[in-house]
């Protein structure tokens, strides 16, 4: 297995040799327990998607009678289909909300000076919050009676509806939420690009005469577009995995219209006990996600720098 | 102010107060819905309720001591030792693993940042279902083993990619000095190599511990009373006994505390370690 080290001359190779088995006896453990806790349960969700594995029907456990009923039944599901344009609709805009939003506080905050310094560690606070308590905090905020947007709302005589029992609204206000939660990721990957842009660039495009639009159109975002691509794609295979903030604002809700992919197989495994439909979701949907992984490596170059 | 002027930002000292001005004003908005949350764990139900919302009031601990005389601190404590054992299991396995690859001659890249991308992105529930049928059969539902072993899913690989990019940074010299005076392997590596990488590993001892504390899916499904974590504790104060805002906000940012403190330690790696896999720190 051992493939031989570059030949070494000021050193026997015996050494070399006892070296790289002291190696491959640190690494084998880590390989044999990461074999076990990953790539064994995903074999095993794999296989599960070929029974109609039901919990409250014991006998359905390993039963390959009809291995494609799962897949042929994902492709006339109704409301598959509607999680995943909800899905779409919920990825596309919050993706787009925190890159939009995310390269605006990184231009604003792009300037040496100890206050914007401080002010910018501010600007982390809702990523590293736990997703539930971000959950929390905007379940307080959306719930009427106790909201005080709502209050301010009610000062001004307007009437609006309950985001999150509205279904016209109640996915923009998982999106709101999302987005509140993930531009300072966006942020910081684009600040950090930002501080390597080198001032020639902006300096030439000065003394043509271009103004702080151009330069920011024709200098920055060229110089950005790699950056912007990978953070994108973090954040859309992250909100595949949507999870805390649906189950507490909405529960799916109203109806299905907040109903993400990730969600209704959840709710089929775990509320319908349907376990082999769901894993057969559940492989579509981590296939998506090896997909866009493998993006991001065309993109970044195999574990190379961004930039 | 120190002002040395910078990229885009080359404006007179007038502009700059403004620009400060601006993005304080952005700073307080961003963090409203979290102070907000903070307020209200020290409000009285009648305060939280007032049809006047209340930024002035008389603050009090009543949430705070009764999720303390509840079931909280044993959610909590579960809480921290999974996310502590966990930690501790993906260091020990991962950290000699880590150095190993980064010394050997093998070049392992691709296959090792595709095994952990792929952890990392992969829907939580695709590691679920197989869990939780194991589980079963192996009585390890609603246990603290559970789900640590869980957490390993994710925590390893990171372990593995974060460390092997210290260990690539770290000069080798010492460890060749140490070879040469005789010292064996096992010796270079607990006590030349590990004690230089203090500020590695603590770093990605808290990224782990983070993850695992933050985790709310994993504990839901494959918890119910016994191993119990905080944050699927502090949800259930919103389904069975009914509505207790005070107790939710106390609970809330009890489980946020200790990410906060941790998280402005390792500020600098926060995004390293969301992007593990594909970017290099």
């Amino acid at each position: 297995m051992t493939i031989p080290a570059t030949p070494n001359r000021r050193r026997p190779d015996s050494f070399l040799a006892r070296r790289e088995r002291f190696f491959w006896w640190l690494l084998l453990p880590t390989l044999a327990v990461l074999g076990v806790v990953t790539l064994l349960p995903m074999l095993y969700l794999f296989v599960t998607s070929f029974t109609p594995l039901n919990l409250t029907r014991p006998d359905t456990a390993w039963d390959f009678s009809d291995p494609f009923v799962n897949y042929r039944l994902i492709g006339e599901d109704r409301r598959l289909i509607d999680s995943m344009w909800v899905q779409v609709k919920l990825s596309f805009w919050s993706v787009l909300l925190q890159l939009a939003i995310g390269f605006g506080f990184a231009l604003l905050l792009n300037i040496r000076s100890s206050v914007m310094t401080a002010l910018r560690t501010l600007f982390l606070v809702p990523m590293v919050l736990p997703p539930i308590v971000v959950a929390i905090i905007w379940k307080v905020l959306y719930t009427p009676d106790i909201s005080p947007f709502w209050w301010v709302f009610a000062q001004f005589g307007w009437d609006v509806p309950s985001l999150i029992t509205d279904p016209n609204w109640a996915l923009t206000a998982i999106i709101i939420a999302d987005t509140w939660q993930w531009f300072p990721f966006t942020m910081l990957m684009i600040l950090a690009a930002l501080q390597m842009l080198p001032d020639e660039h902006l300096e030439a495009a000065r003394l043509d005469g271009a103004n702080a639009w151009q330069l920011t159109w024709y200098v920055i975002l060229p110089f950005l577009r790699g950056v912007l691509v990978v953070a994108g794609l973090f954040r859309l295979i992250d909100s595949i995995k949507a999870f805390p903030l649906i189950y507490i604002l909405t529960d799916g809700g109203p109806g299905s219209v907040t109903e993400v992919t990730n969600y209704y197989s959840f709710l089929q495994a775990f509320n319908f006990s349907y376990l082999g439909y769901s894993s057969a979701i559940t492989v579509i949907m981590v296939a998506a996600t090896v997909v866009l992984s493998w993006l991001v490596f065309r993109l970044v170059g195999w574990g190379q720098n961004a930039e | 102010m120190p002002s040395k002027s910078q990229s885009v930002g080359r404006a007179s000292s007038r502009d700059r107060a403004l620009l400060i001005g601006l993005v304080i004003v952005l700073a307080t908005m961003v963090m409203f819905p979290f102070v907000w949350l903070l307020l209200m764990s020290f409000k009285t139900d009648a305060d939280i309720l007032s049809t006047t919302p209340k930024f002035i009031f008389t603050p009090t601990f009543d949430n705070y001591s009764a999720l303390w005389q509840g079931n909280f601190p044993r959610s909590f404590l579960n809480s921290a030792i999974v996310s502590v054992t966990s930690t501790a299991l993906a260091m020990v396995f991962g950290v000699p693993a880590a150095y190993a690859l980064s010394r050997m001659s093998i070049r392992a890249e691709r296959p090792l940042s595709l095994l952990i991308l792929c952890s990392r992105m992969a829907p939580p529930i695709a590691f679920t279902i197989p869990y939780f049928l194991a589980y079963r059969y192996m009585g390890l539902t609603d246990t603290r083993t559970g789900l640590i072993l869980i957490y390993l899913t994710f925590n390893l690989a990171l372990v593995v990619w974060l460390m092997r990019s210290f260990f690539d940074s770290a000069p080798r010299s010492l460890e060749e000095a140490a070879w040469i005076d005789g010292a064996t392997m096992m010796q270079t590596f607990l006590k030349v190599v590990l004690p230089m990488s203090g500020p590695g590993l603590a770093a990605t001892a808290i990224l782990c511990f983070l993850y695992s504390w933050n985790d709310f899916f994993f504990a839901l499904i494959l918890t119910r009373t016994g191993a119990q974590t905080a944050p699927v504790a502090v949800v259930n104060f919103m389904n069975y006994e009914g509505w207790e805002w005070g107790k939710i906000a106390a609970g809330g940012v009890l489980v946020m505390l200790p990410v906060l403190l941790f998280s402005i330690a390792v500020r600098k790696y926060l995004v390293r370690g969301m992007t593990a896999g594909a970017v290099k720190g």
